[in-house]
């Protein structure tokens, strides 16, 4: 009970904290309106001589891609790794070594927070535009998607965290690490379905990305809400999330136990 | 101050940034291959488009192939030449150490410009001009010399249109001082660069096509290889290059005149 008081602090506080940034993640929520005009843009006319790409519509397309983009803003790590690789190199990871409490599971509370207050705002553009949006899009009814689709988002965003949270701790090894993030973030960007849906690759590539931890960042919730995964293929992804989660909490250990073996605690 | 003075300046920054980057050549490899897988992933974006159709907008998969490559081909040449000191520049004027350049005896827009390369994004320009060599080889096109001067004029000039547009999102700064992330809606105008003319519809096709340049610096270019050199376009995208620019020098000029500098 004491763990969940100390930690229900830090989701406050991180709220809080979050809260300023409320029109720079409005501004990038608008930002990623425009976005949404050149995918709709390009599949629109890539859909005007074919009624049907890859087995689906233009709206269940642009269905996949609105989700997407709402996505992003709930489960999406974006500057995590940075600031964890900030907190090692200016030397305030020192605090944290001296208090009770889990590294890993305080930025996760503080990363919580922040998806928290985006999550919420980048419903203010969508809904923005929703009139506009409305006729196209068709979000399956089936009740399954909604049972599996969440705890498929809660394992997403532990994915996403966890690796962003691994990229941070090589600032123990690596002064500047923006350049792995940024090369790991192309092939995210590519693997997890967000230039284009995963099942439009050559059924052998395809078969690869499902083996891929980023095929369950991103593509593999958002196929589920937006219908392009069915039940069978779901169930079993849950389980191989499942399975990467506890992989990259491995790593994480592993990288913690090594890099503070390596921390000289300059600062602080 | 006479013309080959700037130009002797710019040699020496030129010197002054390979020294850099050869101090940090893990840098220079690392920040090389993002660039290029970012490439990649727009070519990769064609290839998966066009297993499954044959045209967008009217245009064949080579062809969109040489749109896209001109496209990265103009990011890269500012990337490559103009970004880090027009992002600089904004962190400059924030904290006050924009006097500097003020304070240098030369044209302020130029040595704001030009202080830094990056070689990083001038050896992506290869890989783009290579993309643009494989999709003219595979559509059988021959421009001959006349065909890659005009294209190169014209790219060219889409360099002015996006240094205009980089150069009025970064001027803001002397208004709003805090504008860290304004160069998303550089990133956002050129996005649509990758797109045909064609497949822009109603109120997309006015704004983007029309009122913003946001669409025919690659679209003029791409289509004077494809369909050979029409005066009409070539013209209409140096008109709209000349007034973008003199815009953006306009806007950067009463920036600096506001500019009040920061005490420290």
């Amino acid at each position: 009970m004491h763990t969940l008081t100390k930690y229900r602090h830090v989701f406050m506080v991180g709220l809080q904290n979050n809260l300023v940034y409320r029109w720079n993640i409005l501004l990038r929520g608008f930002f990623s309106l425009a976005r949404l005009a050149v995918v709709c843009i390009l599949w629109a006319a890539a859909y005007a001589g074919v009624s049907q790409i890859g087995g689906y519509s233009l709206g269940q397309t642009f269905t996949y891609f609105v989700t997407l983009i709402a996505l992003q803003f709930i489960i999406g790590a974006f500057n995590e790794d940075y600031q964890i690789g900030e907190e090692i190199r200016n030397g305030i990871i020192n605090q944290f070594l001296l208090k009770p409490i889990n590294y890993y599971a305080y930025r996760f509370t503080v990363f919580l927070a922040a998806r928290t207050v985006s999550g919420v705002l980048v419903f203010v553009p969508l809904l923005a535009i929703f009139p506009l949006l409305k006729p196209y899009l068709s979000f399956p009814g089936d009740p399954w998607r909604l049972a599996l689709g969440i705890p498929a988002l809660g394992l997403a965003a532990m994915i996403q965290f966890t690796i962003a949270y691994c990229f941070g701790l090589l600032a123990f090894w690596f002064l500047e690490i923006q350049g792995f993030v940024i090369l790991s973030f192309a092939a995210e960007t590519l693997l997890s379905g967000q230039v284009f849906p995963l099942d439009l690759l050559p059924p052998a590539i395809f078969k690869i990305a499902q083996m891929l931890p980023f095929y369950y960042m991103m593509y593999f919730p958002a196929g589920i809400v937006a219908g392009r995964i069915e039940f069978a293929s779901a169930v079993s992804g849950l389980a191989i999330q499942v399975v990467w989660v506890a992989l990259f909490l491995l790593l994480a250990k592993t990288f913690w136990a090594a890099g503070l073996r390596k921390h000289t605690a300059v600062g602080g | 101050m006479p013309l080959r003075q700037y130009f002797r300046i710019w040699l020496a920054c030129l010197r002054y940034s390979m020294v850099r980057t050869m101090m940090f050549r893990f840098d220079f490899f690392l920040w090389t291959v993002v660039e290029f897988a970012w490439m990649g992933v727009n070519v990769l974006l064609i290839e998966v488009i066009y297993r499954h159709t044959d045209s967008i907008a009217g245009w064949n998969k080579y062809e969109m192939l040489l749109l896209v490559g001109t496209s990265m081909l103009i990011q890269r040449l500012l990337m490559g030449f103009f970004w880090t000191n027009l992002f600089e520049m904004g962190r400059n004027v924030r904290n006050g150490n924009f006097d500097f350049c003020l304070a240098q005896p030369g044209n302020p827009l130029f040595m704001v410009s030009t202080r830094k390369l990056d070689p990083d994004g001038l050896a992506n320009t290869v890989v783009a001009g290579a993309v643009i060599a494989y999709a003219i080889h595979r559509l059988g096109l021959h421009p001959g010399v006349s065909g890659f001067f005009f294209y190169g004029v014209l790219v060219a000039c889409g360099l002015v249109v996006h240094y205009s547009i980089f150069l009025l999102t970064t001027s803001m700064t002397f208004w709003i001082i805090k504008t860290e992330g304004v160069e998303g809606s550089y990133f956002t105008i050129v996005d649509f660069s990758r797109l045909p003319r064609q497949a822009f519809r109603g109120i997309a096709n006015v704004i983007l096509v029309y009122c913003l340049p946001a669409v025919i610096v690659s679209n003029v270019p791409a289509s004077t290889l494809i369909h050979g050199f029409r005066p009409i376009h070539a013209l209409w995208l140096v008109g709209v290059s000349i007034v973008w620019f003199a815009i953006a020098v306009a806007v950067f000029s009463r920036g600096i005149r506001r500019y009040a500098s920061a005490s420290s």
